[in-house]
């Protein structure tokens, strides 16, 4: 029996009194790109940081490959949000990249050439990591999580603050990782009518509100998606 | 003391920390934390204060005073996410006040004024030989964890989420920095030696592309800094400490220097 790469189960927290992520169970198969879709606010950022083990439930546990996440942690790469990167620091596109393998014995789904090839900035690389576009910044955000090894990506609303033509090809690149075998779950806001490249949405409200294929949460939510409540500041 | 030496030790302090201050300088600017390195500088009074009524060299009162400072402060941060500067600094008031209330508590005398800034014309062979073993410190920590203090500087969270000891490299950064702000106390004592840390890493940090570049450019800005400012100080017969910090304020003023965007 296949074990899948991320299982999380009964999984909550609270700040205070108020509860961010209330009893969230998933179960990430290998190969899958999944939306988590949900209100600035509804615990995106927090489920994320909870399923990298970062983050410690005060209920439920989440599990990589059958152990506990732990015990392996690395397995599990978080790319924050743009928001977090000092991105005025004196640090060229290819040495930017180069920090993933930092305290790693193997490489992720390619070095750091490969990586920069597989999100087309090696024409940028000798380039200071300021002097490019937001969605040029967010692709070697990407490729820098590429080169370290693991089984699950998480992507902390890496489409936030970019123009279209950017969030589109950050898009595609995601569809072609978990075509390639990679894991995503891949957090927003709102994602339009991209969605349809998502083999499965999770809509999050503190607790899970609707779980599966783009389709049928559609059906169930009603369309578009994107309703005032769901997008709610 | 020489003839020699009377001229040569001074100037040979004022280059070394001309140099030793702007490399240390970069680490701070680029991380954000050039206000731990200015309550460091303060913070080590109470140290040096104690140091001296117990007959041991002032240095080591000062870098662990200094160091303890910081650690408190980093303390109290916690949890507090809005008021982190204001901590900063009224630890900073706390130990600086600390440390001039243990003077005549401890009954020591001690020239304030040499301590809060500087006198190059004095130093002698022991004060460059602090500088000296403050330079290996912070030789031995680039050479052994650049590549963790980029990432430390760049994505803090990402650093600690891959792993690093995060933690662990920010306490012996801030030891070394004590160590490197104490050893600069006698050229250009601790209020002073904030401009030497930050005014030479501003002027290129723009352009470059790396942060051993940053460092190199900074350290060479430092040294044309201390320079000037010394031989500066001596037709002048101006005190050489405060004709640097002048110097520092006044390289910012040049707008060559400056980015094209910044107005």
């Amino acid at each position: 029996m296949r074990v899948a790469p991320l299982v999380a189960q009964g999984l909550s927290v609270s700040y205070g009194n108020r509860v961010v992520v209330d009893d969230v169970s998933l179960t990430l198969e290998a190969g899958t790109l999944t939306a988590l879709v949900g209100a600035n606010g509804a615990g995106k950022s927090t489920l994320l940081h909870l399923l990298q083990g970062r983050l410690t439930p005060s209920a439920g546990n989440v599990a990589c490959d059958g152990m506990p996440i732990q015990s392996c942690r690395e397995r599990v790469v978080l790319m924050p949000q743009r928001g977090r990167i000092d991105w005025a620091f004196p640090i060229t596109v290819r040495e930017f990249v180069a920090l993933g393998e930092i305290g790693q014995r193997s490489f992720g789904c390619c070095d750091r050439e490969a990586a920069l090839q597989r999100v087309g900035l090696e024409t940028l690389a000798n380039r200071r990591l300021d002097a490019l576009s937001g969605g040029q910044q967010q692709r070697a955000l990407l490729a820098r999580t590429l080169v370290q090894p693991s089984r699950v990506l998480l992507l902390d609303e890496p489409c936030a603050a970019i123009d279209p033509p950017s969030r589109e090809q950050l898009l595609v690149l995601m569809r072609q990782l978990a075509d390639s075998g990679q894991t995503l779950l891949v957090s927003n806001h709102d994602w339009g009518s991209a969605l349809d490249l998502f083999d499965r949405v999770i809509v999050l409200d503190a607790r899970v509100v609707a779980d599966g294929p783009p389709a049928q949460v559609r059906r169930t939510l009603g369309s578009p998606l994107d309703r005032r409540e769901l997008i709610h500041e | 003391m020489s003839e020699l030496d009377l001229w040569l030790v001074p100037l040979l302090m004022a280059l070394l920390v001309g140099v030793l201050c702007p490399v240390t300088g970069t680490l701070l600017v680029t991380q954000r934390r050039v206000l731990q390195a200015n309550l460091i500088s303060h913070a080590v009074l109470p140290g040096v204060a104690i140091a001296v009524a117990f007959g041991v060299d002032p240095a080591i009162g000062g870098v662990i005073s200094g160091l303890l400072g910081s650690l408190a402060a980093e303390r109290m941060q916690r949890g507090q996410q809005a008021g982190q500067e204001a901590v900063i600094n009224t630890v900073l008031a706390g130990f600086l006040g600390l440390g001039v209330l243990l003077i005549p508590v401890l009954n020591i005398r001690l020239d304030l004024e040499a301590l809060l800034f500087g006198d190059l014309l004095i130093v002698d062979w022991s004060d460059l030989f602090r500088v000296l073993i403050a330079a290996a410190a912070m030789a031995l920590l680039l050479l052994t964890r650049y590549r963790q203090l980029v990432f430390l500087g760049v994505d803090p969270e990402g650093a600690q989420a891959s792993g690093l000891p995060v933690r662990s490299l920010q306490l012996v950064q801030a030891l070394v920095t004590s160590m490197v702000i104490v050893s600069a106390m006698a050229a250009v004592g601790v209020i002073l030696v904030i401009g030497l840390l930050c005014a030479p890493v501003l002027p290129g940090l723009w352009r470059v592309g790396s942060l051993r570049a940053a460092m190199f450019q900074s350290a060479l800005v430092g040294l044309a800094l201390s320079a000037v400012g010394f031989l500066l100080a001596v037709p002048l017969n101006l005190p050489p400490g405060p004709l640097i910090g002048v110097v520092c304020m006044i390289l910012l003023c040049l707008p060559r220097l400056r980015p094209a965007n910044a107005g």
